[in-house]
């Protein structure tokens, strides 16, 4: 599988998982799901910055 | 927490009770509940024997540590404990005296019966989700245990009473993820917590075409899949007897989607325990704000 159905699957699957990780924390679904998607922002702009990183090395040592 | 002053609510039990925990119903018969000790042991032994009948010793197939003839992987100090059935059989091993039983009955080192490990079964996906479910429910009947113990240490002369039974909330959750906060008055974060957990377990089976929670194939990746039961229960009656012509391209992906699901329930039933636990001790507002 190539590098951008990977990342598609990687950020639906993160949504659900921030839902339990933070649903923990809350009492209710509204405040959950709000808390989630915070959650999954954060969590996405990690995943970028890896994934970035991962690349630059790949390039830099592997080569195109 | 609520608690008496002179209670640390962070102290557990003691060793004594954490191994009294592996034998079902010794833990109520402790708390003088005779009719709740002979139906927790009674019913993990029925499960148990209802999915060994069709397992036997299959179920050495599918433990953690290899317990076969050294050649094979295994050493003989596991082959010893193996026919006691202690080799990592997970969750089996929860339910100690019926695993053990069941171990003694089937245990075979020699060269056909380790053959015999390896064959499959009319019925095994069933008779394996059976004998799993016995060892999960065997740990229910444990925490409901520990819970009682800990609601009569902590609770003074008059212990508070949970809104639901907390080890039943997380024994529902472990069915039907969210279903055991609905049963402790959490019935919207339940039902979000529940579909979270169930499409990302869909999701898995989507991309394996069905094959991904399979105990005869993957046995430890189960072990994890199981702790959502419901999910490892429609794979064993639906998906699980299906012939796997050639391998689906995505099936290592469904494999850890289905296995991340059962780990995401984990933290579903936990949290299922811990609101109906809070209901009866509650945390102080000063922690509750901590986010």
């Amino acid at each position: 599988m190539s590098l951008l159905p990977r990342l598609l699957v990687m950020l639906i699957v993160l949504f659900p998982i921030a839902v339990v990780v933070v649903g923990q924390r809350h009492t209710n679904a509204r405040d959950t799901l709000q808390a989630a998607a915070k959650r999954t922002g954060r969590w996405a702009l990690w995943l970028a910055a890896l994934v970035l990183t991962m690349e630059v090395l790949g390039f830099l040592f592997i080569g195109w | 927490m609520a608690t008496r002053i002179d209670i640390d609510p962070a102290r557990g039990l003691g060793w004594g009770t954490f191994l009294s925990g592996f034998v079902p119903g010794l833990l109520q018969l402790r708390l003088g509940q005779t009719n709740l000790a002979l139906l927790a042991f009674g019913s993990c032994t029925a499960l148990f024997f209802a999915g060994w009948s069709m397992v036997h010793e299959r179920l050495f197939y599918w433990v953690l540590l290899d317990a076969g003839t050294p050649a094979g992987g295994g050493s003989s100090i596991l082959r010893t404990l193996a026919q006691f059935g202690l080799p990592t059989v997970l969750p089996e091993l929860m339910n100690l005296p019926a695993n053990a039983l069941g171990a003694l009955l089937s245990f075979d080192a020699s060269p056909t019966g380790e053959r015999l490990w390896r064959m499959p079964r009319d019925g095994e996906h069933v008779g394996g989700f059976l004998t799993g479910a016995s060892g999960m429910l065997a740990m229910f009947w444990s925490a409901a245990g520990h819970w009682e113990l800990r609601r009569r240490r902590d609770g003074g002369a008059t212990p508070p009473k949970p809104i639901a039974d907390p080890a039943l909330c997380a024994a529902l959750s472990w069915l039907v993820p969210g279903l055991g906060h609905a049963r402790a008055g959490q019935k919207d974060k339940g039902v979000v917590m529940g579909l979270s957990v169930a499409f990302v377990f869909a999701l898995g089976l989507f991309f394996s075409h069905g094959h991904a929670c399979d105990r005869a194939t993957y046995s430890v990746w189960w072990m994890a899949q199981n702790l959502f039961g419901g999910g490892s229960l429609f794979a064993a009656l639906v998906t699980g007897p299906w012939q796997m012509e050639s391998a689906p391209q995505h099936l290592q992906l469904g494999v850890v989607l289905c296995t991340v699901a059962g780990l995401m329930n984990l933290v579903v039933m936990v949290d299922a325990f811990t609101v109906a636990e809070r209901s009866a001790f509650p945390v102080k507002p000063a922690l509750e704000d901590v986010s």
